[in-house]
């Protein structure tokens, strides 16, 4: 078994590439090795060097191979702070890889759930949701899956809601297994039974649960059934494998959180209909004992789309809400429901609506149905007393049609008075309707 | 709405030191002690502000011919707090280890100990370090410890000193694997750091289970510790102008 040896300030490294790099400093360490700060001799570039504890490894070749595809296969999205060199394979010797140095102004998960970090709007928290689905739905389509999802993995801007995803080393190719089942509490339970190995279907588990935690705050399995004193592996694989529990199941309310001590539950009541649902279908029983039902990435990505522009201030107290659509939404201790909202084609089998009231936002992704550009606003919902209007945001002419046969023509810039049952073409057959609410 | 969110509920990783102060340990070695306690708080806050499964709490057992809590016997307290308060031990007196044993066991329960803590508590750590014989019966305090269901699961480490008895140390753990040993106080101190800051990353972020594990027991904290001790072999990085 090979020794790990620690690397030294200016020591130089053999990159398998023929290239070289120095070492500057330490940047982090933890149960798989070290990570260090590194030049590139050749580019003068600084970067990060994740150096191996290698007798972890039953093979270091296999895993050393494996990282080499991956670094030839070539990273999913931009979101992922991935392998970019290896150090030169050295039989019996530690090795590691280069990647990109985080930038800053990034905070990690872990301190967003400590409440170390916050997001500065509802708006930026939801982007981090959006922006985690699509990461992973890259990382599925180029035929991966992460195997060790958790929330060790995810840093985000607390501004802006990007996100970077990090320790890459043990995402797989369809059909391939890493060795690692993952971390306690992330697990799908049929991997925590040992039924089965990680794969695209158990890193689906493992995204709703960062998912929930991103907005509740709260694991969606611990409640009053998983309050015992000592929580050692023999109560992990009950509670997260063989009789797992939603805390918010529909039908079942054992497991509810406990009042004082799940004290981020009540974020719950704050979020629509369809993301309570959304939840319900990804942690009910089918989905825990027999991994049915779960959502897919572009499912959560439009349930999230209609999240992001749910974010409105009411219109009876001004504080920021999710509003429903289609019924009342309880802000405080007052009901609120919009006079009705723009309905467009189901995406993926989930419901698109923006609810009309003032301030309401919609983003390319709501104009041009092959988009999914949750950034680029699109239009805008305003109001004027007794009227709402749409404005034009966008570079395209929209073709109005009212029930009457009536049409008209909005371009940039210009507001649309909103009429019942009105279709707008936004271009590219991408019609919404105006549903008015009873 | 008010998304503005509290710290998650955490799990408790209780680390619990067990330090001999006796008068043999005066001097360097108690120096070596204090300053790697020290030390060793900055890492372990750390650690726990990163992790969002468990959160760390710290005990600390100074045993001569006294047993004392310097963190207070009737609650944990977080390596903040600790480094808040820190005072350096002093040595002197026997080494009455099995009083040790006997009083660790009373405090590892749930009903009346340490371990009562609203979101449950995940296996601990316990460390000992000890630089001689024990001067009583260590046996009868190791042998109620033994019985102890936290002992069971619980990552147990050493560090044995200069004339410490080792096999009494490798009792305590039940793994030979996770019982160290040094004469210099210069390696003591890293020693120290060194086994108290892997045993708590063990202990408190759990190892990713790894399937063709065949051999390990996943309850057994123990093996995941002196298996990443082994890992880490070369870590106890030495300077230019240390002895050997």
């Amino acid at each position: 078994m090979s020794e790990f040896v620690r690397l030294q300030k200016d020591q130089q490294i053999n990159l398998a590439d023929g290239g070289t790099a120095t070492v500057i400093g330490k940047l982090g360490e933890g149960g798989q090795g070290v990570v260090y700060r590194v030049r590139l001799d050749d580019t003068g570039e600084e970067k990060a060097l994740k150096w191996y504890f290698v007798s972890n490894f039953n093979n270091p070749r296999k895993f050393y191979d494996h990282l080499a595809e991956n670094i030839e296969v070539g990273s999913p999205s931009s979101s992922f702070v991935w392998p970019e060199k290896l150090t030169v394979w050295n039989y019996d010797a530690p090795f590691g890889y280069v990647m990109p140095i985080m930038p800053k102004g990034y905070e990690s998960f872990s301190k967003f759930l400590n409440a170390k970090a916050y997001f500065n709007s509802a708006n930026a928290m939801v982007n981090a949701g959006l922006n985690m689905v699509s990461a992973f739905k890259a990382l599925h389509y180029k035929g991966y899956n992460y195997q060790d999802l958790n929330d060790g993995n995810f840093t985000i801007d607390p501004n802006t809601g990007k996100v970077l995803i990090c320790d890459n080393d043990n995402v797989m190719g369809h059909g391939q297994y890493s060795g690692v089942l993952g971390k306690a509490r992330y697990m799908a339970p049929e991997v925590v039974r040992g039924d089965k190995q990680p794969d695209k279907l158990t890193d689906r588990y493992s995204l709703a649960v960062i998912l929930f935690m991103l907005f509740i705050g709260e694991h969606p399995l611990e409640g009053q059934k998983t309050n015992v004193p000592a929580l050692t592996n023999k109560y992990d694989k009950k509670f997260f494998g063989t009789e797992p529990l939603f805390i918010f199941d529909a039908k079942d309310k054992s497991n509810a959180p406990v009042p004082g001590l799940h004290r981020n539950a009540g974020m719950w009541k704050y979020f629509p209909s369809f993301v309570k649902e959304a939840f319900q279908k990804s942690f009910s029983q089918e989905s825990l004992l027999s991994g049915r039902g779960r959502l897919l990435e572009e499912e959560w990505f439009n349930v999230l789309m209609r999240l992001k522009s749910s974010i409105v201030k009411c219109p009876n107290c001004g504080e920021e809400i999710f509003m429903e659509s289609d019924r009342e939404t309880v802000c405080n201790s007052h009901k609120v429901k919009p006079v009705g909202y723009l309905n467009f084609a189901k995406r993926s089998n989930q419901a698109v609506t923006v609810p009309i009231v003032g301030g309401a936002v919609l983003y390319d992704y709501h104009v041009n149905s092959a988009s999914e550009d949750f950034e680029k606003i699109a239009a805008v919902i305003k109001e004027k007393p007794g009227k709402f209007g749409l404005e034009n945001k966008t570079n395209r002419n929209w073709l109005i049609t009212a029930p009457s046969g009536k049409t008209t023509t909005k371009q940039t810039g210009e507001t649309l008075v909103l009429g019942a049952n009105f279709k707008i073409d936004f271009g590219g057959g991408n019609i919404a309707t105006v549903v008015v609410n009873s | 709405m008010d998304l503005t969110k509290v710290p998650t509920v955490r799990r408790m990783c209780p680390v619990i030191f067990l330090l001999d102060t006796s008068g043999s340990m005066d001097g360097a070695p108690i120096g070596a002690v204090n300053a790697a306690i020290e030390g060793v708080l900055p890492e372990l806050i750390d650690m726990s502000d990163s992790n969002a499964d468990n959160e760390i709490k710290v005990a600390i057992m100074a045993f001569d011919s006294e047993i004392r809590w310097v963190t207070g016997d009737s609650d944990l307290i977080t390596p903040q707090e600790l480094r808040d308060r820190w005072n350096d031990l002093d040595a002197d007196g026997l080494t009455s280890m099995g009083e040790a044993f006997n009083e660790l066991h009373n405090k590892l329960s749930v009903s009346h100990g340490f371990m009562k803590n609203a979101s449950g508590s995940v296996a601990p750590v316990l460390f000992l370090l000890s630089d001689g014989e024990p001067t009583d019966d260590y046996q009868y305090g190791l042998n109620k410890l033994k019985q102890n269901n936290w002992y069971k699961v619980a990552a147990r480490v050493a560090i044995g000193y200069g004339d410490s008895n080792d096999d009494v140390l490798r009792e305590f753990t039940g793994n030979k694997e996770t019982v160290l040993h040094t004469n210099n106080p210069k390696d003591l101190k890293k020693m120290i750091r060194f086994v108290a800051v892997t045993s708590s990353r063990v202990a408190s972020q759990g190892s990713s289970s790894v399937s063709d594990d065949g051999a390990n027991s996943p309850d057994d904290n123990t093996q995941n510790v002196a298996t990443a001790i082994q890992a880490q072999g070369g870590a106890l990085n030495a300077d230019a102008d240390e002895d050997w």
